[in-house]
């Protein structure tokens, strides 16, 4: 496994996080009880389908939870609980310790705002750099993100910008004050398959450049192969399974986990079926009692109907809370080989 | 992008002037036209536009009067070139300040949400339940005849329209991901709120100013008409179609000029605001 996620202290801890929101039904926990730890210099993958709670945890981490919604438990940064910082020292960390990049880069750019001001005002914001010396860093950032023509491009408007270009711009805008965290919302899914590639190689250059920590949501099992040293995979608002990258794909020992594997098309020898994970998520609002992936899981006992499991260590730094992780584990993973990063 | 890229930049502006709305350069043609003969009456206005010519009394139009004279043997043609001037004004001052101020206002009630949003809700609901000129009027009549109590009358009012206008445009831009970015940069609220999501949301309220400011001339027309306005013997439109009204049957220039230069004008900010609409929401 990488050296990576051993002995220091962690850059970010997350204890018990749970954000719950209020709807005509009760209230639902979009995340129930997370915890995870992410090391300096460490890509951390959160894995898991469409409205696992992977994006609603990073939401609450930056306090981007709105109104309905509300968030407990902790997420320590450098020592400071992030979920109860005062707005002042909250703005600081913000997108000068800690920066966060979206999935839709057309969205998340304001449209009426050249790309170049954007940059600058990140810049004004959060270092203490004066008018010529924000305007070279403007540049420098449009390079160092694969920008051509920085110079001509600060003046652009993001409609001016290809969907992948936007991505790198956004990317530029967020590093602009050198954070020592990134998060990562998805920031591959909205780009066609070749500028993923580029945009991953980007996001992993720049960590490796500037020494930040990335905590990567994806539902792209094969962008967690090809840049993170762990995994955390969510279902239902939980943490199933997490561990080092190459531990978790040579030996899943969640069901659900082996099933996420299993739904990755492979360039391997033999052509095998396509496995799918039979059945869809529940609603946040109908969670099944006991284990939540029970009624989709082949590997499911009565004990999985009536008591949810804990998240336990069943080897060092490889947590799974399944009542049948053994079985699990003597089923194989459906990887052949592990493509590790 | 990569088409136009190899497009001369001189062709691609002039190719962007022929894709602007018909209606945007009509309307700004005719506000152009306004404008010169607000700021420039001299160069055009035969005579002066308060002199008499006692042998042109009622005088129907003619090579000396081309629209006419009034009552006082004031040349019509005149009095409406003049006229320009303060219609133009009204339109600007009556308008400007309730745009600026019901923006700001709006963007930050839409930003607030909540009980913010709830009580300037019922602001709105009371202020336009009432009709808008018979509260101009009353609000005047308590204040004093004259153009800078209408002015102030219509600013309490109209504030109101274009604060109601941002803040549902606001309350949208603020959930889009650009506003949550800037939170995650660490901006200050006011700073999100003013730079970026005001210029996103202020487009309706342009269009309506450009509505607003041919409503502005209409309504202080009728003000003028009712001389709760501009004070004779000041060339305004609407005190001009008052003089008119006695003489209708048998001099019916008096007042049909004015009214004609009032709906030109009038058009001529319709045009302008539907053809910003137009652009605006193409380029989104």
């Amino acid at each position: 496994m990488p050296s990576a996620a051993t002995a220091t202290a962690p850059a970010l801890s997350v204890r018990n996080l749970t954000t719950t929101f209020s709807t005509p039904a009760g209230r639902v926990a979009a995340v129930d009880s997370v915890s995870f730890d992410v090391m300096p210099g460490e890509v951390l993958g959160l894995v898991g389908e469409s409205g696992s709670g992977k994006s609603v945890t990073l939401r609450s981490i930056m306090r981007l939870v709105h109104a309905p919604g509300e968030v407990t438990g902790s997420a320590h940064w450098q020592g400071r609980d992030l979920l109860t910082l005062n707005e002042r020292d909250l703005r600081k960390v913000r997108g000068g310790e800690i920066a966060m990049i979206f999935q839709e880069p057309m969205t998340a750019l304001n449209p009426v705002l050249p790309v170049g001001l954007q940059i600058e005002e990140n810049l004004h914001a959060h270092t203490t750099l004066d008018r010529a010396g924000r305007d070279r860093r403007a540049r420098e950032l449009m390079d160092l993100v694969g920008i051509p023509e920085a110079g001509r491009r600060l003046h652009d408007y993001p409609h001016q910008f290809s969907g992948g270009m936007r991505q790198r711009a956004m990317i530029a805008i967020s590093l602009a004050s050198n954070p020592r965290l990134l998060l990562a919302d998805e920031p591959t899914t909205a780009l066609d398959v070749t500028i993923q590639d580029q945009i991953l190689k980007l996001i992993l250059e720049l960590k490796r450049e500037l020494g930040m920590s990335v905590v990567f949501v994806t539902h792209d099992l094969g962008v967690v192969a090809a840049t993170c040293d762990r995994l955390a995979v969510m279902y239902a608002g939980r943490i199933v399974e997490t561990g080092p990258v190459s531990t978790v794909f040579a030996e899943p020992r969640h069901a659900y986990t082996r099933g996420l594997l299993g739904s990755v098309p492979q360039s391997g020898a033999e052509r095998t079926m396509l496995l799918s994970i039979e059945g869809t998520p529940p609603s946040l609002a109908a969670i099944p009692p006991g284990c939540a992936f029970n009624p989709r899981c082949s590997f499911a006992t009565d004990i999985c109907r009536t008591e949810r499991p804990a998240l336990l260590e069943i080897a060092p730094t490889h947590l799974v809370a399944c009542h049948h992780h053994d079985r699990v584990a003597a089923a194989g993973s459906p990887v052949a080989e592990v493509a590790a990063p | 992008m990569t088409l136009t890229a190899a497009v001369t930049p001189a062709r691609v502006r002039r190719a962007r002037l022929f894709r602007l709305p018909v209606t945007l350069i009509a309307g700004g043609i005719i506000l152009l036209i306004s404008l010169f003969l607000g700021i420039f009456p001299w160069l055009v206005a035969p005579y002066d536009p308060t002199a008499f010519d006692y042998n042109a009394l009622l005088g129907p139009p003619s090579p000396a009067h081309l629209l006419g004279a009034d009552s006082f043997g004031r040349d019509v043609l005149s009095r409406v070139i003049y006229a320009y001037g303060l219609d133009l004004q009204i339109a600007v001052f009556a308008t400007v300040p309730a745009f600026i101020v019901g923006s700001l206002v709006g963007a930050l009630v839409g930003y607030a949400g909540n009980v913010v949003e709830a009580v300037f809700g019922r602001i709105v609901d009371a202020i336009i339940t009432f009709p808008f000129l018979v509260l101009v009027i009353a609000i005047v009549a308590v204040l004093g005849p004259g153009l800078n109590n209408m002015y102030v009358a219509v600013f309490i009012l109209d504030w109101v329209f274009y604060a109601r206008l941002v803040s549902a445009e606001v309350r949208v831009q603020k959930r889009l991901d650009y506003a949550d970015a800037g939170r995650v940069m660490g901006y200050r609220p006011m700073r999100i709120i003013l730079r970026h999501l005001l210029p996103n949301s202020i487009s309706p309220a342009i269009v309506y100013l450009m509505t607003d400011m041919a409503l502005a001339i209409l309504l202080g027309s009728s003000l003028g008409y009712l001389g709760l306005g501009a004070q004779p013997p000041a060339a305004e439109w609407g005190v001009q179609i008052a003089d008119g009204k006695n003489f209708m049957n048998t001099a019916w220039w008096i007042g049909v000029f004015p009214g004609i230069a009032i709906v030109v004008t009038g058009l001529g900010f319709s045009l302008l605001g539907d053809g910003l609409a137009e652009l605006l929401r193409t380029k989104k």
